[in-house]
């Protein structure tokens, strides 16, 4: 009989965590194991985490710098980050509205409470959804002149109520040196403009014009400084046309870190960099570079990674592009906004749903590969946690079937993550993951603070695997108490003694 | 010393002796190698002229813009030899943290394009990294930019094999000295130096300094980045050790006010870096040799640049170096007793009061705001220069009734405690502002 494989780290090869940024609420959730394991048993694995609860305070963060700046105007929740109904329901308890992007978000957003007034339709619109958003009167943020054009079509023939419109805008330019952006496929250009806002004149009997928009997948706030001004400017050229302009609306794009320790982040790249360049053994499945390669011993190619560890993030970044002085017209961003008398709106998702879910999934095998790593097969796969394919690097916690916790008892040893699916590529992470222990099957791995597009978003039926079902956590007289996603109401819990 | 071209006055820059009485080494004299006084300002004079020099002629010729991926010190060198050579030059950065030098780059007549941030959202389709895209740029234009690619050319390893290095070692009478220590930036300085000084001395020490990851000190990169340099080579290093923000600049003031270097943050990494490193070394021997003497050692490290364009980034950082004494009629000088009794009016109150005595209506916001819609009558002095003024004296006498209007009230208010202490007799705040001024329905104009 041969030796069993060794699954500690070779010596001198320290395993290189990457721990979850956790908040008190979900640190605790994630210590209930006892709870975590009779969830699991009874509604199976994956099995999606929320707690609607944290978003309160989430919420309370971005009013918190809305105060500061006396500036007033809607939050509202990117729909498209989490489909829980749990969530939705506490945001309409909340001061938040709901950003919906398709026609079932929008009647979702409806029956989970939120008037009209605080729901916004963005995104690709169908005739269905153009009509739905009119016909209750939600606000529709426009993506095209041609939208426009359709829209007050609908309107007029269908006798609708006229509809409140913003204008999302795209192809910004500023002053001085030019930023090169990236391109969108959304938004009417500024070169375009001069023909949309004839459009919006020439409708103004079904459309109401409230404001601009602009929505850039950046974490560069110079960009956004002029996108913010541009949509300034823009707005006064439509008060000149004797249009009513109230708010600007400044998108979502303000992160999340993900990381409890930046040591551990900045540790991870040099070694990842140096594991690329051959300096060390590989810290991936099959040397995987994230994007990295070496080329006659030098680095190429570019981080393709979410900074996990980000101390500018969620609240904070929008309080550093708020403070951000106006390319041109020279006043910080917020002074220009409040001066100007228009309002800011946001659309935060990811940043809003900070610490408010994990998923779980069960160990179902624990072998080794020929090499003799360890290789952990889970009952979920790589669509049912999204945060490889979002680029967040951040190790689970070992929930093990006794109940003991993650204590570190055994030593680390480094493993890889295998989902469900009969495909070589179904890694839950490409990465070598450190765990406290090897786990055992029946253990459970909880991946935390996945509810900003990372629980469902690409969660899907094929090879006829399950989904995840969704269960929202509260606290009630002290304790953790669970319900279906689908049967939670924001009148529960908060009777708490702590 | 009579020039026919100014870049015939690069290179050839002193080496001075650092004070021991300032870093306290009683083993090794300590030398800097003022790079700063190369006439645009850098050790990347040198680079620049290496990498333009022979390429200008057929580059005139065929009228090119030169191009490079800089946001400093090269940047400006090639801005400069362009223009003298009446060509035009393009940087294409995503570094560009330290605004003076941006604007300096405009003055010299760069043309700058900035790279886009990082997605917030994973894209799978966008597959290639800016700087590859603008490589690609270069080489789909087939021709009209001479792209000096100070990452990768050998020539700006050369400048300093043939110019710098040799220059130290022939100021020290031909022994090179025991150890070299340099910051990393392009890594063209320090690996062409230590080539030349190992030539002559195969027991050269060379030491490499790095920023520290999180932080940022213009010109040197961090341990990751320095990779990604294509004449980055490990096997220059005896050693690489990594210098924080905060050490750069303590290394800076030191250079500054104790050695009368006007050395930017990058000289001062560098001296701290040495400082740091060489006193360790001599603890170590100190050890070793049981009181014995130990023989003399020599040190040269590289002062990069000058410290004039990095007010801001010092202001960002320690502000308390550039410490200011307070201000005459600040607003921050009022205590909250003059702000509780700071007078105020309402809105209804503020209309029959315009309506009846004509006060002078100050409207406090920024010009754009105030030209798209104010009250009708009043005058627009932006916030900041009516600081300004006050700093001064009443601008306008005491007995002119006088209601300032900010948008919510917040900082009217400030200024109605503040003219009242300067003695104005009656000065109110519009409480609740232009923004409530709108809300209850009151007219505002646009002219």
């Amino acid at each position: 009989m041969q030796p069993p494989p060794p699954h500690r780290a070779p010596p001198g090869q320290e395993p290189l965590y990457l721990s979850p940024r956790l908040a008190p609420p979900l640190a605790s959730a994630l210590k209930a194991a006892e709870l975590l394991h009779s969830l699991t048993d009874a509604l199976g694995s994956p099995l999606n985490l929320v707690l609607p609860e944290q978003l309160a305070e989430n919420v309370e963060r971005f009013r918190a710098v809305y105060r500061s700046h006396h500036l007033a105007g809607e939050i509202f929740f990117a729909h498209k980050a989490n489909r829980s109904s749990a969530l939705a329901r506490q945001l309409a308890a909340l001061d938040a509205g709901m950003d919906v992007a398709s026609v079932a978000e929008l009647q979702h957003a409806l029956g989970a409470g939120f008037a009209p007034q605080r729901i916004m339709a963005t995104g690709p619109k169908t005739s269905e959804f153009l009509w739905l958003a009119a016909r209750v009167g939600v606000t529709v943020n426009l993506d095209s002149r041609a939208e426009l054009e359709e829209l007050a079509a609908l309107v007029r023939k269908h006798a609708l109520p006229r509809v409140a419109v913003l204008l999302r805008l795209s192809g910004f330019r500023g002053p001085g040196a030019p930023v090169l952006s990236r391109p969108s496929r959304f938004g009417t250009d500024l070169a375009e403009l001069d023909g949309l806002l004839e459009a919006v004149e020439r409708h103004q009997d079904v459309v109401e014009l409230t404001g601009a928009a602009y929505h850039l997948d950046t974490m560069g706030l110079p960009e956004k400084a002029i996108a913010l001004e541009a949509c300034v400017n823009v707005l006064d050229e439509c008060r000149r046309r004797g249009l009513r302009p109230r708010a600007v609306d400044v998108g979502g794009g303000y992160g999340v870190n993900y990381l409890a320790d930046q040591a551990q982040w900045d540790r991870y790249g040099t070694e990842l960099t140096n594991a690329v360049l051959g300096r060390r053994p590989p810290l991936t499945w099959q040397g995987h570079g994230y994007g990295l390669r070496a080329e006659a011993g030098t680095l190429r190619g570019t981080l393709g990674l979410y900074p996990g560890h980000r101390p500018v993030a969620a609240a904070g970044y929008l309080e550093e592009l708020l403070t951000l002085q106006a390319p041109s017209l020279g006043r910080p961003l917020a002074t220009l906004l409040l001066e100007n008398l228009y309002d800011l709106q946001i659309e935060p998702g990811r940043a809003l749903v900070d610490q408010c879910g994990a998923v779980l999934a069960r160990v179902v095998e624990v072998r080794h590969t020929a090499d003799g790593v360890p290789l952990v097969r889970l009952a979920a796969n790589a669509g049912d946690i999204g945060l490889e394919q979002h680029g967040v690097l951040v190790d689970p916690l070992l929930i093990d079937r006794q109940g003991r916790g993650w204590a570190d008892e055994a030593g680390p040893v480094g493993v890889h993550l295998a989902g469900n699916l009969c495909l070589e590529s179904d890694l839950i992470t490409r990465r070598q993951v450190f765990l406290p222990r090897l786990p055992q099957p029946g253990d459970l791995l909880a991946f935390a603070n996945t509810a900003g597009y990372c629980m469902d978003f690409t969660a899907h039926h094929a090879m006829r695997q399950p989904l995840a079902r969704t269960v929202a956590l509260y606290r009630e007289d002290g304790s953790w108490r669970w319900r279906l996603d689908d049967q939670y109401w924001p009148i529960f819990g908060t009777r708490e003694n702590s | 010393m009579r020039y026919e071209s100014i870049t015939e006055a690069i290179g050839d820059t002193p080496l001075v002796r650092i004070s021991p009485a300032v870093h306290g080494l009683r083993t090794i004299d300590l030398y800097a190698k003022l790079e700063m006084l190369n006439p645009f300002g850098s050790v990347k004079d040198r680079a620049a002229w290496q990498m333009t020099r022979a390429a200008l002629p057929g580059a005139v010729e065929r009228g090119d813009t030169i191009v490079e991926l800089s946001s400093g010190n090269t940047a400006k060198a090639l801005a400069l030899i362009a223009g003298l050579h009446g060509l035009r030059f393009k940087s294409v950065t995503n570094r560009m943290k330290v605004p003076e030098i941006k604007e300096l780059l405009l003055l010299l007549g760069a043309e700058i394009e900035e790279l886009p941030g990082q997605a917030e959202c994973l894209d799978p389709t966008d597959t290639d990294d800016p700087l590859t895209r603008m490589h690609r740029m270069l080489t789909e234009a087939g021709g009209g930019y001479l792209h000096t690619d100070q990452y990768y050319s050998t020539l700006n390893t050369e400048a300093h094999l043939t110019g710098t290095g040799p220059e130290i070692l022939r100021d020290l009478d031909g022994r090179a000295p025991d150890h070299f220590i340099a910051c990393v930036g392009t890594a063209g300085s320090s690996t062409g130096v230590a080539a030349a000084l190992r030539a002559s001395n195969p027991e050269l020490a060379v030491l490499g300094l790095v920023a520290h990851k999180s932080d940022f000190i213009p010109g040197i990169r961090t341990i990751d980045e320095v990779h990604e340099v294509g004449l980055f080579d490990p096997a220059t290093y005896d050693a690489i050790e990594s210098v924080t923000a905060d050490q750069a600049i303590d290394g800076m003031v030191t250079l500054i006010r104790r050695c009368g270097l006007l050395a930017g943050p990058t000289g001062g990494a560098a001296y701290y870096g040495a400082v740091r490193h060489l006193q360790r070394l001599e603890a170590e021997q100190a050890d070793r040799s049981d009181g014995a003497t130990a023989r003399r050692q020599t040190a040269v490290f590289i002062v990069c640049d000058r410290v004039e364009s990095y007010l801001s980034y010092i202001r960002r950082r320690r502000p308390e170096l550039l410490g200011q004494p307070p201000r005459r009629n600040s607003i921050a000088s009022l205590t909250p007793a003059e702000l509780a009794a700071a007078p105020a009016i309402d809105l209804e109150a503020a209309r029959k009061w315009i309506a009846a005595e004509h006060p002078l209506v100050i409207d406090l916001r920024g010009p754009f705001a105030y030209a798209a819609l104010h009250i009708e009558g009043s005058i627009n002095i932006v916030d900041e220069l009516f600081d300004e003024l006050l700093h001064g004296g009443l601008p306008f006498s005491s007995n002119q009734p006088v209601l300032l209007a900010c948008p919510v009230g917040e900082k009217s208010l400030g200024y109605a405690a503040l003219l009242t202490r300067m003695g104005h007799r009656d000065a109110r705040s519009l409480t609740g502002g232009i923004v409530g001024w709108r809300d209850a329905g009151a007219p505002l104009v646009r002219d």
